[in-house]
């Protein structure tokens, strides 16, 4: 018994607190593993066999992979980035006054209207994006929205709005009703309420939305896949495709151009942590 | 006296008071006190209030136009695209009723698919869940770095999946391949591995890539899920003796059983809609041996100029994940009532 409970004391006070940071070290270092050797060797001259060095630190240190990425795709990160911008101004601009709409029709005349809607926008986020993708081909050739940035922007905010919608409704039921209230009362319009009292304090939460929508934009292989056949408007990702499909052997310009995809990943992970991770719970559970 | 008064007024008090529970508004229900109002006051509430509901559906407007616009619209033509004789996309042709969904139902291609997506979706939901749980539980502890770490895990998940993907291709390359190099240096393979020759090693590559994708996603999820069972109840379990098995398996798992759920339902459905990954690593291949049933409807409607079958076999996709939908919505409406 003394034993069992001194070394139980022991692995409390002195190991638990060595042991239990090196397990979750190993743990992180395994998956993000494939990540740290994209990056390395992106940074050294690679060769056409060995594409990925598993060396930790770089042998010689380079810059020309980044200099043939560019080359490469400064014109596709730009579309990309006009891309991720507008479906953040279309879903944000579309979702923020209709979660302020739906909040107070809930509490106005029946929350019934509230949970029909967020039914709906759940059902959205469960549609193929490749059952879309092949009606928005021909509805685009007539619209001539095809090989367009507005057409990928539009067909982008379908993944964008739904989720925006949910995530800004959410945050605006766990504002006090009474704050609008109080400004209703003292003779603000709803516009003058949304305006000046809702917006302001959902800001947090429309950083939020506003940051995966531009992400799942950004990151958006299957409508940049389809709706920009033979057209001369490439976004990043299918840019990486063709780059990786046509580039058999300077693969080091293909993991730097990996690299750049995955900056916007890289600097919301660093700034907007905190947003990243209230989003994912707001947008998968609590509608 | 008082007392029957008040119990006489309580059933016709109670409803509005049941009803206003909703928020009473200021300046509405029961604004004039002492009776019932008269009929041009409650005209004028009337107006008043149902103004200001036109007011609030202009605010959903666009949102609503935006959905009916972009999504209710092209599923329904989507559907009128797969009972038509379509060939080239853009073309047109007669219609055909269910014609191709019969012929893609006995296409040996689609069989495959349907086949291939049932095991990418299995293994993946089974894997992801079970390392994302066990990540979770093992960052559901106090320990130095646990949130810096925790937050890194979800790297993955943030990737554009065509990023992750060309980064597995590259690792599980033939010939000098980091996957292969490593098997070589701990003498488990002599000779190079071409993973992507047979549909059986392709496969494998495919869902370890979704995996990998998928993990974080589950893990982050279910730390939350772990981390809002209250500690005491494990303290609890402890004290009257149940090791660390039956803590897990009588307090954790029954009340992380909701979220796993939602998890599950939600992991279901991104796997099952898997694009980008597939075109990258295998395209399809070898011989049609990780075609998926969403790269298969791509392959019918823009490479074999189908797109009657292409757009049959998207909406059987999208057949199957509204099932799932309805599933995950039945799981999450507490939820969703109390939201």
């Amino acid at each position: 018994m003394t034993t069992r409970r001194s070394t139980r004391f022991i692995w409390q006070r002195y190991a638990r607190p060595i042991v239990l940071p090196i397990g979750a070290l190993a743990i992180t270092g395994v998956m993000l593993l494939p990540i740290y050797f994209t990056a390395e060797s992106s940074l050294e001259p690679t060769s056409s066999f060995q594409a990925l060095s598993q060396s930790l630190v770089p042998s010689h240190f380079v810059l020309s992979n980044y200099r043939v990425a560019f080359d490469a795709e400064s014109g596709n990160i730009i579309t990309s980035l006009l891309i991720g911008l507008g479906a953040v101004a279309l879903s944000i601009g579309a979702a923020l006054p209709a979660a302020y709409g739906l909040t107070k029709l809930g509490y106005l005349k029946n929350r019934a209207i509230v949970s029909g809607a967020i039914m709906v926008l759940l059902v959205t986020q469960m549609v193929p994006g490749i059952s879309l993708s092949l009606a928005f081909y021909k509805l685009f050739v007539h619209l001539h929205l095809l090989n367009s940035i507005a057409g990928l922007i539009i067909a982008d905010s379908t993944n964008g709005m739904p989720f925006a919608t949910l995530v800004l409704r959410a945050f605006m039921g766990s504002i006090p009703v009474e704050l609008s209230d109080a400004a209703y009362v003292d003779g603000a319009s709803e516009w003058r309420t949304f305006r000046s009292v809702v917006a302001p304090l959902a800001v947090p939460a429309i950083i939020t939305a506003g940051l995966f929508v531009f992400l799942f934009a950004w990151g958006d292989f299957l409508y940049a896949y389809t709706l920009t056949a033979g057209g001369n408007v490439t976004p990043l990702t299918k840019g990486l495709l063709d780059f990786f499909n046509n580039n058999t052997v300077d693969w080091g310009g293909v993991l730097a151009t990996v690299v750049l995809a995955a900056i916007p990943s890289g600097l919301i992970l660093g700034f907007g942590q905190r947003y990243v991770f209230g989003g994912l719970r707001t947008g998968a559970l609590k509608g | 006296m008082a007392g029957s008064a008040g119990a006489n007024t309580a059933p016709a008090e109670a409803r509005p008071a049941v009803r206003g529970s909703r928020r009473v508004v200021p300046g509405q229900d029961g604004a004039i006190e002492g009776g019932r109002p008269t009929r041009p006051a409650r005209t004028w509430q009337w107006l008043r209030l149902h103004r200001r509901y036109a007011i609030l559906l202009a605010f959903v407007i666009p949102a609503l136009a935006y959905v009916i616009i972009f999504f209710a619209y092209p599923l329904i033509y989507g559907f009128t695209m797969s009972v038509e004789n379509l060939g080239f996309i853009a073309g047109s042709g007669p219609f055909v009723g269910l014609h191709n969904y019969k012929v893609e139902i006995n296409d040996p291609v689609t069989r495959t698919a349907l086949m291939n997506t049932a095991i990418f979706l299995v293994l993946s939901i089974v894997f992801q869940f079970s390392i994302g749980l066990a990540i979770a539980s093992y960052f559901n502890r106090r320990f130095f770095l646990a949130k810096f770490l925790r937050s890194l895990i979800i790297v993955p998940w943030l990737f554009p999946p065509i990023a992750s993907a060309t980064i597995f291709s590259i690792m599980f390359a033939g010939q000098g391949g980091i996957i292969d190099e490593m098997l070589r240096s701990l003498h488990v393979v002599h000779s190079p591995i071409f993973w992507f020759d047979s549909s059986l090693k392709a496969m494998f590559v495919v869902t370890v890539v979704n995996i990998w994708i998928g993990i974080p996603f589950n893990a982050v999820l279910l730390y939350s899920g772990l981390q809002d069972i209250p500690i005491e109840l494990r303290e609890a379990a402890a004290l009257d003796g149940a090791g660390p098995w039956r803590r897990f398996r009588y307090v954790t798992v029954p009340l992380l059983r909701p979220v796993a759920l939602i998890v599950i339902m939600l992991g279901i459905i991104y796997t099952v809609k898997t694009f980008d990954t597939v075109i990258l690593l295998t395209n399809g291949g070898p011989d049609n041996g990780t075609q998926l049933m969403s790269t298969w409807a791509y392959q019918l409607a823009f490479t074999n100029f189908q797109t009657g079958d292409g757009a049959a076999v998207a909406d059987m996709l999208f057949i199957f994940c509204m099932i799932v939908g309805v599933v995950y919505i039945r799981a999450t409406r507490r939820e969703v009532a109390m939201a």
